[in-house]
């Protein structure tokens, strides 16, 4: 083989590294994730929709995506943190809220509805009824002077 | 069609709540002047109503949930500026209570609900009663229910245009007119049809309710 041959074979195999860098590698190790569930009252899932996670105060998001076939967002903090969950359906249903993890980036925390949904019915209604009530009492008093 | 916390801009909210307070301060004198002892039993029953309706969500195809409001039931039977307190007292208690719907969304929700469905579905009613009243009924119901969705689409779907960064990616709601008008709206055009039957069937009732009780 000529000199001539040997180097252009050489410089052909050269080129040919870069091309390395589009050879997509990938690893698989097990880890502890945050698993947050999202559905409606009716327990229907809250499937395929857009969510963002962000560090507590900062502008660009620490994971972005889409819920699972569950309704499930899985996503691994990195550290102690306040973080912010933001999901969203096109139809406008969604939810904004934060949870919190520790040193060892565990779930520490994060908010919790006040009220169960069903209590929420007869608290409302408690709410609703108490107040006409009081104007009631307020209408016969004008009524009155 | 509670819009929650977070999806809405301040340069929305802001003069939504301006608006909004205004709007409530007004519709509180026309009540003080109107309310009476003998309506007022009847209106904690259907704000009551409204609110229960609000909490039970109905499955609709796709995945996603709807509810009926009772807002037409409301202004048909009690008026708009009665029909929009009730309406603002159920979200605000909704929101502030129980975080359904946000608080930053309330003078929104409650515009396009209480307000424009509330008078929607009077105009509806007085307009199309003296022809047939079942179907005119009907047609505020369901109208109370549609417009505010037309509404709630259009708020949510400009928020990519009117909050932004400096690359173009959306702030607040991310979905632009063209996914939230069908998105929102289709659905709560079925949702409409049993808010068109609820309102025909309540505003009989209590039209009975009343005559029997006078």
């Amino acid at each position: 083989m000529s000199i001539a041959i040997r180097m252009l074979l050489i410089a052909t195999l050269a080129s040919a590294w870069p091309a390395l860098a589009h050879d997509l590698q990938y690893t698989v190790v097990g880890g502890q994730a945050v698993v947050i569930k999202l559905f409606y009252a009716d327990d229907t899932p809250f499937t395929f929709e857009a969510y963002e996670i962000y560090r507590d105060g900062e502008q660009l998001p620490y994971q972005v995506g889409r819920s699972d076939s569950q309704g499930r967002i899985a996503f691994l903090p990195d550290r102690a943190a306040d973080w912010r969950i933001k999901a969203f359906s096109e139809d406008g249903h969604g939810l904004d809220f934060k949870l919190s993890t520790d040193a060892a980036a565990q779930l520490a925390g994060s908010d919790k509805p006040a009220f169960e949904r069903y209590s929420r019915i007869f608290i409302g209604l408690g709410f609703i009824l108490g107040l006409f009530g009081l104007l009631n009492l307020y209408l016969k008093r004008q009524q009155k002077s | 069609m509670h819009i929650p916390d977070g999806f809405i801009s301040p340069q929305t909210y802001l003069p939504a709540y301006a608006a909004a307070v205004g709007l409530w301060a007004y519709a509180a004198r026309r009540v003080k002047r109107e309310l009476d002892a003998d309506t007022l039993p009847f209106l904690a029953a259907y704000t009551a109503l409204s609110f229960v309706l609000m909490m039970v969500a109905l499955p609709l195809p796709g995945g996603t949930t709807a509810h009926a409001a009772g807002i037409g039931l409301l202004a048909v039977s009690f008026g708009g500026w009665m029909a929009f307190l009730a309406v603002s007292l159920v979200l605000a208690m909704q929101a502030l209570l129980f975080g359904d719907g946000g608080v930053t969304a309330l003078p929104i929700n409650a515009l396009a609900m209480g307000l424009v469905g509330g008078f929607a579905a009077l105009t509806a009613w007085k307009t199309f009663g003296r022809w047939n009243q079942t179907l005119a009924l009907f047609f505020a119901g369901w109208l109370s229910i549609a417009l505010p969705a037309l509404l709630v689409a259009l708020v949510l779907g400009v928020q990519p245009l009117i909050a932004h960064d400096a690359q173009g990616a959306p702030l607040f709601f991310p979905f632009g007119l063209s996914v939230t008008l069908p998105a929102v709206v289709l659905p709560h055009l079925l949702v409409g049809l049993a808010e068109g039957v609820l309102t025909v069937l309540g505003y009989r009732y209590l039209t009975r309710l009343r005559a029997r009780l006078a």
